[in-house]
């Protein structure tokens, strides 16, 4: 969720209209923006919608209150000047970074706050909506330091030029190891030997896409009123959107604003192309998804407000040239009920009678549970993340098949546990200094690897640590647990590396193994750093929940 | 305090050492002349004291007790009656009196000098060895006991200050020898009787017999009949004990299952490992969806890869790659079949709601919820977990509007948050449009983001249920209803191993 800032002076003049704070958090709900802050004339501002680039910006918002307030409804004015520059692309960057738009805007001076707000847009879109620069990356240069053609090359990394900020020339290779933005977006261009960059007639380099611009022409100072912006990238459409999306915002502002031509080794194309896109929706389709009469004129009235607009005649949705969310219908019903009011809208109950259930495994499972809380055992919730080293390591067993993590955080949690017994074991570690008898249980799911299946499985374990703990106290509870769930099973001695030789066995159900019951083993004992004797149970509840649910 | 009240709730103990107490006071006296053992009197006090019958001074004593060797002579008789006794009929040689003694040369030698001392033997030299003969005085010792036997035939310990002359005499005596006596300043506590104390020992009441336990026999044989129970203090502060109880957050978690169960929902389930199809695909998040980092989510090393239905992944290819007949643009690129079997920990409950829409036994009309585990890949801190539960579900029906939407989340407001005052307003995710959040005043926390819902888009409902029809999706956030609850601020707190904690966390 982006979080942008801006100067509320700055908000208000762009929309005509002073904002109580009040006023600002209504108006925000309909951007699905929150307030997050007023400090003074700075507003923070949380961003819900990834999916529309255009609020993430003052320009945008101001643009949006526009029409919600009535000052200004419809799709938002916009003109492109038809300019002969070129930006002439090198026949081999579809093998790189394909795509690219330019254009040129003038007639105003920077001034400080719109700066930052340029660059902060800048930033949103190519870090969030461009992936990390991946997908798309932005550059605005002082236009007239520039000459035109400009072409969009590949070149070697022995190119050099004096990167933003730096006074000496650097080698591209030396950008992409020593320049701390080479650095951090070094890893896009990693796997290409040819790099884009933007040059102009005069051979002069602008920058290098997606990493820095140059010091010398690729440097926007305050009090420039001639802009250059371009933006590259590995998709066209989102590329179109995001020079769309500038040119609003400069237009917005009463800049001029002329258009490039990108010639590609195939196709001429001019941006930014500021066309419109509808969509139909019949108006039956608003009344039925919002659950309310609308007309026509009321449809067209929501939109409008919304920056969008209606033709009742040919039932079409126009959108702006700034939004890319439209897909589907769907997608402009919505700016209708945002646009109506959600708070206009009268809440229906749902009338249709539907039996409600919990899992049927949660009979079995809540059985379990209560008859451990009869015997006085304080129920665990513990986390399902654990590591190889406390499930086998200090049981003194070997991996019975366990899901690893391959993107893992920190070793502590890099797989799912495959049994509770260590996990409330390293608990009885931690509560050593706390009254005995300690008797604790865990009821949760465990997940094993078994081939090439992952199976999870509910488990019960409890533990009892006090001078006089033992395996009949364990048998016990388990003879006891299994008579009264009416399950019928058996027990064999078995010898379990956890437990004492001897005081260990394996609990059979329809012949098959479905726990262990035992005396922790004094070597076990010891890796835990517990000097209390501990007995314990481990029962796979899975084969009990397939019996009860037969 | 009713006098007859308080002689009746004296244990036994108290009442066998009460009397003694106006003439002995510690508790060396009081075993002595109750026989008593001397953690029974010691309780007993302290019984007595809380009822403030008596009051307990401590007081610093010196005191003589036996040491080794003084245990040994009260046992095998003093040395130098041995060495008189050995001389009663002739006189004997140094080596002769140990023959016949078994004394050591070294306890002969010292009692010959106690016996010199006091003018008893007379000593001689013959050859290499000593002659010893009883005089007078010392013959008088046949029949009359030495001081320091006298001494060490009394009940130890003494108290200092309690000797008499002749007994300190032997003690200067006794304290130069080795290891008989030893003198030790001590703490000693003396019970005196409160004015409350006296009355009751006056009021003649200790008398009574008082049963202290109710037993089977006495049932058996009807003999409580007539007698009375010694009564009980209880105001008295009881040792701790810790019940079996629920974990506090898998409790709520069942309360949610069951208040959910209760409006008419059901429960729904799906594995821990999923594939990225369920995860997110088939839920129309295109694979190159910011939240589809792969930094956001724990990919497992093996098996990589899930099996699915390929016939379910063709048609969610199609929706993603060019909208399918949903009448959608569809996200316009090309879906990567193979990395849509990749697996995953779970990252969001919709991913079981994807799997019971694609289900052959999904009912319509139909309400659906899922309580389930999901991870993401988070450090873990005081706000953060790797590991928690979600609630989700939907509601899917022929006919359903935002208005239905805007209703189920109302009722949740009331029936889950216990709040009548909401907002509803517009909101964002992913996978559904139109979308809104949830907001209630609660009574205590102000206004709070509770959850949110939509409709799920028809590139999600379409290849998933075979048709279009309003499904209405969705969440609840209502773990900072339970952490409210139980006063917690740090989310590990969820699945706390400690165990003070877990044994003291309220119920209610």
């Amino acid at each position: 969720m982006p979080t942008i800032t801006f100067s509320k002076k700055d908000f208000e003049n762009l929309v005509g209209k002073k904002f109580s704070e009040k006023d600002l958090d209504q108006f925000l709900t309909y951007a699905k923006a929150e307030l997050d802050g007023i400090a003074g004339d700075e507003i923070t501002a949380g961003l819900d919608d990834t999916n529309q680039p255009a609020l993430w910006s003052v320009e945008g918002l101001a643009r949006l209150a526009k029409g919600v307030y009535g000052i200004d409804a419809g799709i938002p004015k916009i003109e492109v000047h038809k300019s002969k520059d070129q930006i002439l692309v090198d026949k081999d960057m579809h093998k790189v970074r394909p795509f690219i738009a330019c254009f040129n805007a003038k007639g105003k001076k920077l001034t400080d706050n719109f700066l930052k707000q340029i660059i902060q847009l800048q930033e949103k879109l190519a870090e969030g909506f461009g992936r990390h620069r991946k997908k798309l990356s932005i550059g605005i240069y002082p236009a007239h330091k520039i000459k035109f053609p400009v072409s969009y090359a590949l070149v070697d990394e022995k190119v050099s030029f004096i990167p933003l900020e730096y006074k000496t020339e650097f080698t591209i290779a030396e950008i992409l190891k020593e320049h701390p933005k080479g650095k951090e977006y070094a890893w896009i261009l990693e796997p290409f030997d040819k790099y884009p960059v933007l040059r102009d007639a005069a051979n002069q380099i602008l920058s290098l896409a997606p990493i820095i611009n140059s010091e010398t022409t690729g440097k926007l100072e305050i009090g420039d009123d001639e802009i250059f912006f371009d933006c590259t990238g590995t998709d066209e459409h989102v590329v179109l959107l995001a020079a769309n999306i500038f040119a609003q915002a400069l237009y917005d502002r009463g800049f001029t604003l002329s258009s490039c031509e990108v010639v590609y080794p195939d196709k001429k194309v001019f941006t930014p192309d500021v066309k419109t896109h509808s969509i139909e929706v019949a108006q039956v389709d608003f009344e039925n998804l919002v659950g309310v009469e609308l007309s026509s004129a009321k449809i067209k009235e929501c939109l409008r407000k919304m920056r969008c607009d209606y033709d009742s005649k040919t039932s079409k949705v126009t959108f702006p040239c700034f939004r890319a969310d439209v897909m589907h219908k769907v997608d402009a019903i919505e700016e209708v009920a945002i646009g109506f009011g959600y708070s206009a809208l009268e809440p229906a109950s749902l009338t249709s009678y539907t039996a409600g259930y919990i899992l049927p495994k949660e009979k079995v499972l809540r059985a379990c549970r209560e008859l451990m809380i009869g015997l006085d055992f304080q129920e665990i919730f513990s986390m399902l993340l654990s590591n190889k080293e406390l499930l086998y390591k200090k049981m003194n067993v070997k991996d019975f098949g366990t899901i690893e993590i391959d993107t893992y955080l920190s070793e502590t949690y890099s797989v799912v546990r495959t049994w509770l017994l260590p996990i409330l074991l390293d608990m009885l570690s931690h509560n050593k200094h706390y009254d005995y008898p300690q008797k604790i249980f865990e009821q949760g799911l465990v997940t094993l690897k078994k081939d090439a299946a992952v199976i999870d499985e509910e488990h019960l374990a409890g533990l009892s640590a006090h001078p006089k703990a033992d395996f009949t106290e364990s048998k016990q509870i388990v003879d006891y647990l299994l008579s009264m769930l009416d399950v019928e099973y058996s027990m064999k001695e078995f010898d379990h590396d956890s437990f004492i030789p001897g005081r260990c066995v394996h609990v059979f159900c329809k012949g098959k193994v479905i726990g262990f019951i035992g005396e922790l083993n004094p070597k076990v004992l010891e890796n835990f750093g517990l000097l209390m004797p501990v007995c314990a149970f481990e029962l796979n509840l899975n084969e009990v929940i397939k019996e009860k649910e037969a | 305090m009713d006098i007859d009240k308080l002689s009746k709730s004296l244990h036994p103990l108290e009442r066998k050492v009460l009397p003694f107490i106006s003439k002995h006071t510690t508790v060396d006296e009081l075993v002595k002349e109750t026989k008593l053992k001397d953690v029974e009197v010691m309780r007993a006090l302290q019984w007595l004291e809380n009822k403030e019958i008596i009051s307990l001074v401590s007081e610093k004593v010196t005191r003589i007790i036996l040491d080794s060797n003084g245990s040994k002579c009260r046992k095998e008789g003093f040395p130098e009656r041995k060495v008189i006794d050995a001389l009663k009929d002739k006189e004997l040689t140094i080596k002769e009196i140990e023959k016949k003694t078994g004394l050591s040369n070294e306890e002969i030698n010292v009692s010959i000098g106690a016996l010199k001392s006091h003018a008893s033997v007379d000593v001689k030299k013959e050859g290499n060895d000593l002659k010893l003969k009883l005089t007078e005085q010392g013959k008088k010792f046949f029949d009359k006991k030495l001081i320091e036997e006298v001494f060490l035939e009394k009940s130890f310990p003494i108290i200092v200050s309690d000797l008499k002359d002749l007994e300190k005499l032997a003690v200067d005596k006794l304290k130069k020898r080795k290891k008989i006596i030893k003198i030790e300043t001590i703490n000693i506590r003396k019970a005196t009787l409160t004015d409350l104390g006296k009355e009751l020992i006056k009021s003649k009441k200790l008398d009574i017999e008082l049963f202290d336990a109710v037993t089977s026999d006495m049932l058996r044989k009807g003999s409580w009949k007539g007698k009375e129970f010694r009564r009980f203090d209880v105001a008295i502060n009881v040792p701790k004990i810790y019940g079996g109880k629920k974990q506090w957050y898998r409790r709520f978690l069942d309360q949610t299952r069951d208040k959910l169960a209760s409006l008419g929902f059901e429960e729904m389930k799906g594995p821990i490992v999923e594939s990225d199809f369920w995860n997110m695909d088939a839920l129309f998040m295109p694979q190159f969806h910011s939240a589809r980092d792969i930094h956001d989510a724990f990919y497992i090393s093996e098996p990589k890869y899930a099996e699915l239905d390929e016939s379910v992944v063709e048609k969610v290819k199609e929706v993603h790659e060019t909208g399918g007949k949903t009448g959608s643009s569809g996200w316009k690129y090309d879906f990567d079949v193979k990395r849509t079997h990749q697996q995953l920990l779970r990252t969001q409950t919709t991913a079981c709601s994807a799997r019971k829409l694609a289900s052959k036994n999904l009912k319509i009309p139909g309400k659906y919820f899922a309580i389930a585990p999901c991870f993401r890949r988070d450090v873990v801190d005081a706000t953060h977990l790797n590991n928690f539960f979600q609630v989700e579900g939907f509601v899917i029906e022929e006919n359903l509007t935002l208005k239905h939407l805007f209703g189920m989340l109302k009722m949740f407001a009331k029936e889950v948050a216990g709040c009548t005052e909401y907002r509803i307003m517009p909101g964002y995710f992913p996978f559904t449009e139109p979308s809104a959040s949830l907001l209630v005043k609660h009574k205590e926390m102000g206004w709070i983001e509770l959850g949110g819902a939509g409709i799920f888009r028809p590139e999600l409902v379409v290849p998933l249920v075979g048709k279009n029809i309003t499904v209405i999706a969705w969440g609840l956030g209502i773990d900072r209803l339970a952490m409210f609850k139980h006063d917690v601020h740090d989310i590990r707190t969820v699945f706390t191993h400690d165990l003070k904690y877990l044994r003291e966390a309220k119920l209610l």
